[in-house]
């Protein structure tokens, strides 16, 4: 049987598999490196090297049960949180989304503007005597007919084309006209500038349509600044990823880019009351909510494990339906509390005869949360305290109750207390869990309500996650920097609540 | 008032409240699955017709592909789960069994990370799959294959460690004197390990399977096609989409969905239970 282990057969396989995913990688990093995006790209080369060197030397062994682990795990978690603590010290968002070059290539494409006249010509697109990219305009009003091409303009005369009945000349001797589908197939044709006058110039607008442009602004590479060359107006990069107007840094030219900002994101947070109050307003609901799920849904799985902790008949027949909760795909039951929380169509006005809102209402939507995430939540906490019941010493409450306690001050004094230090690293577990926990938000009532007429983000029953989400990904403005910025302060948060707790039951202690 | 009475009453009467709770919703669903009407309303706890226009609707209209969303979810889920485990319980068996230098940091970095939550890191994984779409749009943003790397790597930190859980409580013994008798730390890993752990291995797999199947986040940032969507997405958009709120049919289609994942996750609930609990509730 070892021998499938060992020898040329196996040697054979792993050759095989290897030069597969290396040549896989190989093409990937090739087109990752010509596309620029070389941080993938050095990724994998990174990739490649690691895994034939593991498999082919014998440098180390535990590195050969690794390899494929490590590097899905750099790739999809290491990278993104190294990311996105980088995104958070950037102006990364709509309108700064892209690199600088891109932005300069962008304001230049879009810093032009048209004649006076805003003038229009009918025009063919095709190429000229020496096959450039050229077009036939037809200036009908001046019964001016001319080719241009990026760098020359010819007239012809008009007794030379043959002329349609709309007075648009199609044919010219030397010119090859293309069809409207090569002309839309084909995105170089409407890039060019061909030449005019004046410093003007003349682009397709569309099939047969063009217009006449000129530059308005021009980049300067040594002083890193945008003119407008036209009205000599001067636009200095000012940092933060734009070029504003020289004394008016709040006119700037779009797009800009992403730039780094360093801290201004965190500061941010902290200093501008715009982005501090509904910060701390969600902070506060999502300390509120994570605590007030762990104690209801605690009790009531308590209370539940306490009430079928004997052998009693039907103990089975109510575990398996209360199991039911948990063991749905909790998405689907979200939804379906949503339904039900409708305020035309659902159960739960039926039921209590009443119109409520459900989730108009700041109040009653925190109260519909609450209760959903109960319904959730219960049965996990109903199936651990049945388990650690069982595991607390029978001796001991005996003991108790020869001692005169009565069934509650056992339960006071004895069970809880020991309940509580048994399980208090899952209580802070189910903290963290909920402190997190998106697909209640945002599925039920997708952190509303918010006034979002007044431009307000933050929803009454949005938690730092679903905020987070609204932030990078919501509709209007899409804040990268800042949503990251969010986001590794909810890291650190979480992660100290995790740490206490794992201090708390002593994992860190068998390291190893 | 008898003995038997004070003592199991409130039990009965609690243990009822609470199974009328959960069943509530549940019922409320079937019960909607079969009214052609398409409301979650509730118009009387007794069913009033037997309807099976939802679930037709799912299965033959043009506009809910259904069955794709399914395929999709079920294929997706698969792959992440059997690919995650085979990847992480190499992993976890080196972080369980072999000595090498940097295994405390190694561990201390996955328990840290494994807290870090993914939707935190969202607008980095769009933002890198997006740039990954530029150069290779087949495994890039919008793709399902791409999904699937962002799961599978994604899984990585929680699967090891939790593998690690399991690995740990398999007896060294038997390993160790395979080891005694000469065998290479591989030859133990595929003939003494890998026989041993199939059972845990299978179990974590399927919790990987739940997990991705429940997974509704990144899925939705990630298909936008129609045809290509999951379930989870698929039937969201349904009743807060295009649709105008089509109840019936996402009761009849949750209904649907929910049936093989209830199954599995009864038919492991031991090994669900003890592995949340596991670490703390010793001995």
């Amino acid at each position: 049987m070892s021998s499938i282990f060992r020898g040329k057969f196996a040697t054979a396989i792993k050759i095989a598999i290897l030069a597969i995913t290396t040549a896989i990688l190989s093409l990937l990093a090739q087109s990752a490196f010509a596309s620029g995006e070389s941080a993938i790209g050095a990724f994998l080369v990174f990739a490649i090297v690691a895994l034939n060197f593991t498999y082919f030397t014998k440098f180390s062994i535990p590195l050969k049960f690794f390899v494929p682990g490590i590097l899905f795990f750099i790739a999809f978690v290491i990278a993104p949180i190294v990311f996105t603590v980088i995104m958070s010290v950037f102006n990364y968002q709509t309108g700064n989304y892209i690199s600088k070059p891109a932005s300069i290539e962008q304001v230049l494409i879009l810093g032009v503007e048209s004649d006076a006249n805003q003038t229009t010509f009918d025009l063919v697109a095709g190429k000229d005597s020496n096959g450039d990219y050229a077009v036939l305009v037809s200036d009908i009003a001046n019964q001016r007919f001319f080719i241009s091409t990026q760098d020359k303009i010819t007239d012809v005369d008009a007794s030379k084309l043959i002329i349609n009945e709309y007075g648009v000349a199609t044919t010219a001797p030397g010119f090859t006209a293309i069809s409207d589908n090569e002309l839309a197939a084909n995105d170089a044709y409407s890039k060019i500038r061909y030449k005019y006058q004046d410093g003007y110039y003349v682009k397709i607008e569309g099939q047969g349509v063009g217009a006449v442009f000129r530059q308005k602004i021009a980049y300067d590479a040594k002083t890193d600044t945008m003119k407008n060359i036209i009205t000599g107006e001067t636009y200095i990069n000012n940092g933060k990823g734009n070029f504003a107007l020289e004394g008016s840094p709040e006119t700037v030219l779009t797009p800009g880019w992403r730039a780094p900002i360093w801290f201004e994101n965190y500061t941010k947070l902290v200093t501008d009351t715009r982005f501090r109050t509904p910060l701390i307003k969600v902070f506060i609901w999502t300390v509120v909510f994570s605590a007030l799920t762990v104690l209801s849904t605690f009790s009531f799985g308590l209370l539940l494990a306490l009430a079928l902790n004997r052998k009693m008949r039907g103990r089975r027949i109510y575990r398996s339906i209360l199991i039911l909760p948990y063991a749905m795909p909790s998405i689907m039951s979200i939804l379906i509390w949503g339904g039900m929380f409708d305020s035309e169509f659902g159960a739960i006005n039926n039921i209590l005869h009443t119109h409520i809102a459900w989730f108009s209402s700041a109040t009653f939507a925190r109260a519909a949360v609450l209760l959903v995430n109960l319904w959730l939540g219960f049965p996990y906490f109903y199936l651990i305290c049945s388990g650690s019941l069982q595991a607390i010493p029978s001796e001991l409450l005996e003991a108790a109750a020869i001692d005169g306690a009565n069934p509650r001050q056992i339960f006071r004094r004895i069970t809880l207390p020991l309940l509580l230090q048994i399980l208090s690293p899952l209580l802070i577990a189910s903290f963290a869990y909920n402190f997190n926990n998106f697909n209640l938000i945002y599925l039920l009532t997708g952190g509303g309500p918010r006034n979002s007429l007044d431009g307000e983000v933050a929803g009454a029953t949005d938690i730092l996650i679903s905020y987070t989400y609204q932030i990078a990904f919501g509709r209007g403005m899409n804040d990268f920097g800042l949503a990251s910025a969010i986001s590794v302060i909810i890291f650190l948060l979480v992660a100290s609540i995790s740490f206490y707790g794992l201090k708390k039951s002593k994992v860190m202690e068998t390291f190893g | 008032m008898s003995k038997w009475l004070r003592e199991n009453l409130w039990r009965h009467a609690f243990a009822t409240f609470m199974c009328i709770f959960s069943l509530f919703p549940l019922y409320l669903v079937v019960l909607s699955s079969f009214k052609s009407s398409g409301s979650l309303q509730l118009d009387s706890f007794v069913p009033k017709e037997l309807s099976w226009d939802n679930y037709k609707m799912l299965f033959s209209s043009p506009k809910i592909p259904f069955l794709s969303w399914v395929k999709n979810s079920l294929i997706i889920s698969s792959v992440v789960a059997i690919s995650s485990v085979v990847v992480g319980a190499a992993s976890a068996f080196a972080f369980s069994r072999l000595k090498f230098k940097g295994k405390k940091f190694g561990i201390q970095l996955l328990l840290l990370v494994q807290m870090f939550p993914a939707v935190l890191a969202l607008s980095a994984v769009y933002v890198i799959m997006e740039r990954v779409y530029s150069f290779a749009p087949s495994i890039g943003l919008g793709s399902q294959a791409g999904l699937i790397l962002v799961y599978l790597g994604g899984s990585m930190g929680v699967n090891i460690w939790l593998l690690k859980g399991f690995v740990d409580s398999i007896p060294a013994e038997l390993d160790e004197a395979a080891k005694i008798d000469g065998a290479s730390p591989v030859q133990t890993y595929w003939l003494i390990f890998i026989p041993l752990a199939t059972p845990v291995l299978a179990v974590v797999c399927l919790l990987s399977f739940i997990g991705t199947f429940n997974e509704f986040i990144v899925a939705r940032l990630f298909l936008v096609e129609m045809q290509g969507r999951t379930v989870a997405v698929g039937l969201q958009q349904f009743i807060g989409g295009q649709y105008a709120s089509n109840w019936g049919a996402f009761a009849a289609g949750s209904i649907l969905a929910s049936i093989p994942i209830v199954i599995i996750f009864l038919s492991l609930q031991k090994y669900i239970v003890n592995g949340l609990t596991a670490g703390s509730v010793k001995g």
